[in-house]
């Protein structure tokens, strides 16, 4: 117990503190400028000075530990001076500028001088100039505002990990600067825009256009971009989102955001919004009234019902969407049109590798805190960068890393090549061989558990017949060996292979032996969300089996569930080019542009006899549909995400739409046109009924949502220890895979899908796709960064610019499918791997310098 | 007084290790090798040694933090930054005397258990780099350096870390940075290196006259080594001398020696028979003393006493022909080329203090500049991160207390006094 | 690459090596450009911009094109009393050369320099990496002419 005395106040601590630190808790607010919490501390502004009996010189608070017996003073009149001076030293290169200047009004060096400062500055030589930097497309820099307390630095480096600027020069020569002096070519978290106190680093999406007094409103939130899930204030004006930004303390981000989070908004303000409900009508489509759209839905789908019997009839739901989006989606499909057949582009990887996982090592597996990932002493990532994928996620693997943590990657792990100790090479369809390795190690001499039975025949059973030459393997076993609280944070990319099922049974089988918590990286806000509502053809709402499940389900609605399991993703574009299904429903998706082989899925589409696109812009699906309904977009309407630490969130509405309607609504508008009783008018009705129905959900009402209460397993049953046995081939046999040089889908860390291409500021730092090749094969082809290249597969060609990446394998070729220009759903085409997700194994592709 | 550190500096050969060996070289090394570690830090801390860097810390004390660290590895840096403007005192030990700073760091690593140490070079000596280098590759043959130095099974690597030019990475936190291939930028103390040094572990920093002070302690024992100088701060002393005396140069002499008997007798007094006006008495971060201070002892109790400090032992004479508010201003200059930028006082204060100067001595001083003047060294000096803003502000201060009518002249009359 | 695995070896991470490295580089590329700058960041997996601001940090080290030869010249206070700065007058009276500057042949840069540590013998200066002290108006040039 440390007591110490300041300002009079008597003060216990339980811990070490800093003196400030033990003030604040007193309540007494001592001046900071260099200071920020979260960041280690710097001492450089000297604002923070006290007076410490028995000790000559004033101290700074923001460094001095408070001792026992301490007493301090923090508002005498010798402190007073101190600060005016300090402040005064700190307006002699000032500019001065505040009237022009856009953090006016939030300034925190404006409100320390109007408080302590000077009345006026006697310094009466010119001022140091150095021109405000217009290079970068997000963040102008003037340096004549910066006042050097490198929280910025402090920020890109300890934080954020991106080590992208520096303080350049020395003394009174010192400036913030990226490495190129004008762009930041950085990974544009925009977080230095958080911390800079002043002027000096400013966003250029809010120049001039942005004053603390202009927000008229400010919404908490959740970001809509990634299965992450941060929160985030929108702060609004006239009904528009002026500024997104996190706020400490808030969420599981802890005052960060990604570039995606902070930048990417402004789709939502794009003039391509859909705008009315559209009709086609003599090939065309046509603006119509929302009454005559809904009522064109429903007739058709009833005739069809009619005609072909419920089974011709589909949907696919949205890992964008809301659960409560999600769930009616389903409603109307189970309940009321009599189909299982929903599916959503969680198919392409995230939802059979979930089953999958929590059937072998039970439910809520992956249902771990990402915020303790930084406890974490070993870290094993693969299957794709996390830094990219799910940014946030990335941070707190960096953070381990920096607290000693041993970090493994296996594969592409670019933003860990700081961090990361040992990096393993392996494409994406090899991984097999190098787990295969590991296990075969890291099962010697361990005493198992003997929980999973079956889990550990089959560990015992694995065999790697051909093994890769070129792997640290002791190093690697050694540092397995050492982790006690190890964490594996498993991607998509593995889990697109022929193999994944084979791949992600030897993932099971190291998360079982290191006793792991294990993280699946998902790309959108709602993956799980929807996998939880039963999207999905053959589970119920509450990840619930069909076939267990169907009769406690009929009992708590009332109504009859179709026994038989539905279609997926996959099998619904089979079953449409083959004829079988009629009609799609399409709500929050794209799968024309979203998934590979948009050949294949076009011709399928266009064999329907009715496709219904609810959507937010006219998108490559929506430009074939029959009926295309005007969504709201995520800052348009509340209800709650899922993230991938099944975490449930909510989601606020912020801007208006006038022109959109929520997901939710128009399903229950239509289910209402198809003969069912209206039921939701609110959205608190839809959750009623979802805790109703699902188990997993049940006593979970809004407000325990919303005091951050939904962490898994809720309130509910934790459910099913279904271990499932699975058919595993070739466990005995792993040997590399020579498939040659495969396209493989690159996801950047600027975009997301297709949506993020109606970002112009996300646009504005990357406005095409690159293809991402191994640094050894840009060498072979004499390539550099930057250069153009023509990528050809059997569907045809393409040229993009070169990205070089160390960390990805020789044989595989990324191309992102963002763009309209460039893509990889083009050239790829596809097949359902044995985990019943996408496999890219056969996208043979070439390259050829131009 | 018989020489020690600076023995033997005018034979050609002195670098040499053979030659340094049939002098008696490394032989206290090899007592201090049949001692105990903590034997070795109980004599050096009953030596009385002083740090010679600057700060005059207790070495004993310093090892002793260090080695009660139960962290390894443990770090030995030897501080040859020397960049305090007049100092030159550690060269000669560099360029003409290195075994026995080689000797000096191995004796100290011993006693420190370090097996790592580094002499951080400055960047201004490519020379002494050359003789450095030469003379640890030579140690390294002899088996005075490696893994098992004289079959004692005591191992200890030595390597030379070349400054890049910044006087900030003499003060020993930012020169830890600089090692760590970091901006020379102080840390915030504590922790102190002893605990907490060279990359997270125990680090001792000790100057290079420090160091080289340990074979003798070693080899003529702490008793002996107390009665040299001043009791209170014992030990020799390497003075270094510049300006306007007839025989500028480094003098090894007893630690307490007063500034009156190293300028006028080992120095021959003023050149030309010049008038003494001003000193500085250890280097440029020191403040000034009027020739009325000259019997002054020139050791770490004495100075303070009269309002300066001992600094490096960097004596600067200034006759009656400088002009000392272009020295003041100059020195000026030098601090804000060196200011690392890290804190606001000493980043903007040193600036705007040098700006004010300049317009003095350049014959555009205003009335009141003085008063600013010192009221921008006061408000520097207490507030900043680290010695050199309160290094700054002294001069200032020191100068215009004692040399006032210097700079009034220069501002009634847009001109030198000197001149005039 | 074979001189920085060398440096390597003396320092227990990668990092510590920078300080040399960026010498190595400076000596390779005549100056620390971007590309030198990346080329050391590469070879120690440093991230550029943390190379740049060590880099910058440090007088020696010098961000644009030098001449054939570097004069290092002291005009800190005992080199200033001792006439340096009328040293530096002449510099430019006869080479043309400012200091910060280098001559119109390249051949020759000039750096003013903080105390170099020969106060007894000033005014002093290093040119490359040799060392010449009690210049004169005269023995200065003397000196230079021996520098093509
Ligand atoms: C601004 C500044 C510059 C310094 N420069 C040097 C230097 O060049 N050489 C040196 O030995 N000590 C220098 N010091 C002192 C060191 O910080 C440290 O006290 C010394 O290396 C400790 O060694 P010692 O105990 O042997 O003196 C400097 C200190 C400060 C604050
Ligand atoms: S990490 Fe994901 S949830 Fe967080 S801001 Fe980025 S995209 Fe949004
Ligand atoms: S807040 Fe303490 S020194 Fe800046």
């Amino acid at each position: 117990m440390i007591k110490l005395t300041i300002d009079g106040k008597e003060i216990e601590l339980e811990e070490q503190v800093t003196v400030l630190e033990a003030a604040r808790r007193a309540g007494i607010k001592i001046p900071t400028l260099c200071y920020f919490e979260g960041l280690k501390p710097f001492g450089g502004c000297r604002l923070c000075l006290v007076e410490v009996e028995k000790l000559p010189r004033l101290q700074t608070a923001c460094t001095l530990m408070a001792a026992d017996g301490m007493v301090v003073k923090t508002e005498t009149e010798k402190i007073k001076a101190a600060r005016r001076a300090i402040l005064e030293f700190l307006l002699i290169n000032h500019p001065l500028d505040c009237p022009v200047c856009d953090k006016a009004g939030e300034c925190e060096l404006q409100d320390l001088v109007a408080r302590y400062g000077p009345d006026a500055g006697r310094f009466t030589e010119g001022k140091r100039h150095h021109p405000e930097s217009f290079d970068d497309p997000i963040i102008v820099r003037n340096m004549e505002r910066c006042v050097l307390c490198t929280r910025c630095i402090r920020m890109c480096e300890d934080l954020q990990g991106a080590y992208a600027i520096t303080v350049t020069g020395r003394g009174s020569h010192s400036f913030v600067e990226p490495f190129s002096g004008g762009r930041y070519n950085c990974e544009y978290c925009g977080n230095c825009l958080t911390v800079c106190p002043v002027g000096a680093i400013m966003s250029r999406l809010h120049r001039h256009s942005y004053r603390p007094w202009f927000v008229e409103k400010e919404v908490e939130t959740v970001c809509g971009y990634c299965g992450v899930g941060c929160s985030m204030v929108m702060q609004m004006r006239e009904g528009k989102i002026i500024r997104t930004i996190p706020r400490m303390g808030l969420g599981l981000n802890n005052g960060l955001l990604c570039v995606r989070g902070r930048f990417g908004y402004d789709y939502l303000q794009s003039e391509q919004r859909l705008r009315s409900p559209l009709i086609r009508r003599d090939g065309e489509l046509h603006e119509v009234s929302w009454s005559e759209a809904l009522d064109y839905v429903a007739s058709r789908l009833k005739e069809i019902k009619e005609k072909h019997g419920p089974q011709a009839i589909g949907a696919i739901g949205s890992g964008r969407c809301t659960n409560e989006d999600n769930y009616m989606l389903q409603r109307l499909m189970r309940f009321t049109i009599g189909t299982n057949n929903i599916d959503s582009s969680a198919r392409l990887y995230y939802a059979p590798a979930l089953l999958m996982l929590e059937g072998i090592l039970g439910q809520g597996i992956t249902a771990n805190l990402i915020p303790g990932i930084k406890n974490a002493d070993g870290v094993v990532v693969l299957g794709g960068d996390p830094t990219q994928i799910n940014p946030i996620l990335g941070l707190q693997i960096r953070a381990a890393s920096r607290d000693g943590a041993k970090v493994i990657t296996l594969g592409r792990a670019k933003g860990l090549e700081r961090f990361a100790h040992i990096m393993l090479p392996g494409a994406p369809s090899n991984v097999d061989v190098v787990l295969g390795m590991i296990i075969q190690e890291l099962r010697e001499g361990v005493e198992l558990k003997g929980e999973n039975k079956w889990l550990q025949e089959q560990l015992s059973k694995v065999k790697v017949t051909e093994p890769i030459e070129g792997i640290p393997l002791d190093e690697t076993i050694g540092a397995l060996r050492e982790m006690k609280n190890a964490v594996l944070v498993l991607g998509p990319e593995v889990l697109q292979s022929d193999n994944s099922d084979r791949t992600l049974l030897l993932v099971a089988a190291l998360v079982y032996l290191l006793d792991a918590r294990v993280f699946l990286l998902s790309e959108r806000p709602n993956y799980q969300g929807a996998m939880d509502m039963g999207v999905l053809p053959d589970m119920l709402p509450g990840g619930r089996p069909l076939e267990m499940f169907k009769q406690k389900a009929e009992e708590a609605l009332g109504r009859e569930v179709p026994a038989d399991r539905g279609l997926n993703l996959f099998e619904m574009i089979d079953a449409a080019s083959e004829g079988r299904l009629k009609a799609l429903y399409v709500m929050g998706e794209n799968p024309v542009f979203n998934m590979p082989d948009k050949d294949r899925i076009t011709e399928a589409l266009k064999k329907l006899e009715f496709l219904v696109v609810q959507d937010i812009f006219l998108t490559e699906t929506a430009l074939m549909a029959d009926v295309v309904l005007p969504a709201r977009a995520w800052s348009e309407r509340t209800g709650t995400y899922t993230n991938l630490e099944r975490r449930i969130q909510f989601i606020r509405s912020g801007t208006d739409s006038a022109d959109g309607m929520e997901d939710w609504r128009i399903l229950e508008e239509i289910s209402a046109r198809l003969g069912e009783e209206k039921r939701f008018a609110i959205l608190d009705e839809v959750w009623e009924e979802v805790v109703h129905v699902s188990p997993l959900h049940s006593g979970l009402g809004y407000d325990d949502i919303k005091d951050g209460k939904a962490i898994w397993p809720y309130k509910g049953e934790p459910l099913r220890g279904v271990e499932e046995t699975y058919e595993i081939q070739g466990l005995d046999n792993i040997r590399p895979i020579k498939s040659g040089q495969v396209l493989q889908l690159d996801r950047p860390l600027y975009h997301s899908g297709s949506i993020s291409r109606h970002s112009k500021a996300l646009r504005s730092i990357e406005d095409e796709a690159f293809i991402v090749i191994s640094t050894k094969k840009a060498e072979g082809l004499g390539l550099a960064d930057g250069d153009i290249v023509k990528l050809i597969t059997d569907r045809g060609s393409l040229q993009a610019r070169i990205k070089i990446d160390s960390t990805v394998d020789e044989d595989n070729i990324y191309i992102s499918n963002t763009f309209t220009e460039a893509n990889f759903g083009s050239l790829s085409g596809y097949e359902a791997g044995r985990l019943g997700s996408l496999s890219l194994d056969k996208n043979p592709v070439k390259l050829e310098k131009v | 007084m018989e020489r020690f550190l600076l023995k033997n500096i005018d034979n050609p050969e002195s670098h040499r290790l053979a030659f340094y060996e049939a002098e008696g070289g490394y032989g206290s090394l090899k007592k201090a090798l049949s001692l105990k570690p903590e034997e070795i830090i109980g004599e050096v801390k009953n030596s009385g040694l002083r740090g010679r860097g600057g700060a005059g810390f207790p070495t004993g004390m310093k090892w002793d933090f260090a080695s009660r660290d139960p962290k390894f590895p443990k770090y030995l840096i030897c501080n040859a930054d020397e960049g305090e403007p007049g100092t030159f005192k550690d060269r000669p030990i560099l360029e003409k005397n290195p075994h026995l700073l080689i000797e000096g760091m191995i004796i100290s690593a011993y006693a420190l258990k370090a097996e790592k140490g580094y002499i951080y070079l400055r960047g201004e000596y490519p020379y002494a780099k050359v003789v450095l280098e030469e003379a640890i590759k030579e140690a390294y043959e002899k088996g005075y350096l490696g893994d098992n130095i004289l079959g004692s099974g005591f191992k200890f690597d030595l390597s030379v870390h070349q400054g890049a030019g910044a006087y900030i990475c003499g003060e020993e936190t930012a020169l830890i940075e600089s090692i760590e291939g970091k901006r020379g930028q102080p840390r915030i103390k504590p922790p102190f290196p002893v605990n907490v040094g060279a990359w997270g572990m125990p680090t001792v920093v000790n100057n290079v006259e420090t160091l080289a002070n340990i074979p003798l302690i070693i080899k003529i024992g702490s008793e002996e080594y107390k009665k040299i100088g001043n009791p209170e701060c014992p030990g020799p002393k390497l003075y270094c001398v510049s300006g306007c005396v007839e025989s500028p140069g480094v003098y090894e002499l007893p630690m307490g020696t007063t500034l009156r008997e190293i300028i006028y007798e080992h120095c021959g007094g003023i050149r030309g028979g010049g008038e003494l006006k001003a000193v500085i008495p250890g280097g440029i971060s020191t403040p000034v003393l009027t020739p009325d201070k000259l019997d002054t002892m020139m050791d770490f109790v004495s100075l303070p006493k009269v309002g300066s400090m001992l600094g490096s032992g960097a004596v600067m004479v200034f006759d009656q022909s400088v002009c000392l508010v272009r020295v003041c201003w100059r020195a000026m200059k030098f601090f804000e080329h060196e200011s690392c930028g890290k804190c606001t006082p000493c980043r903007e204060g040193v600036s705007w203090m040098r700006t004010v100067l300049e317009r003095i001595e350049s014959g555009f001083g205003r009335k009141g500049d003085i008063e600013l003047l010192q009221d921008v060294a006061s408000n520097i000096a207490g507030k900043t991160f680290c010695p050199l803003g309160d290094g700054a502000a002294g001069v200032v201060l020191s100068f215009i207390r004692n040399f006032p009518e210097e700079f009034d002249y220069h501002i009634e009359h847009k001109k030198c006094m000197v001149e005039a | 690459m074979d001189e920085i695995k060398e440096i390597l070896k003396k320092y227990p991470d990668r990092r510590g090596a920078l300080l040399p490295t960026l010498y190595v580089a400076q000596k390779a590329y005549g100056w620390l450009s971007q590309e030198a700058l990346e080329e050391a960041a590469k070879a120690l997996n440093l991230p550029p911009a943390t190379v740049k601001g060590v880099a910058t940090f440090y007088a020696m080290y010098k961000h644009k094109p030098m001449g054939r030869h570097l004069i290092q010249l002291c005009t800190n206070v005992a080199c200033m009393i001792m006439g340096a700065e009328r040293l530096v007058d002449l510099l430019k009276e006869r080479y043309g050369l400012e200091p910060g500057g280098t001559t119109e042949d390249g051949r020759f840069s000039l750096v003013i320099m903080e105390c170099i540590g020969a106060c007894d013998r000033a005014p002093a200066m290093l040119v490359d990496t040799d060392f010449h002290a009690d210049l004169n108006e005269n023995n200065i040039f003397e000196i230079l002419e021996k520098y093509e």
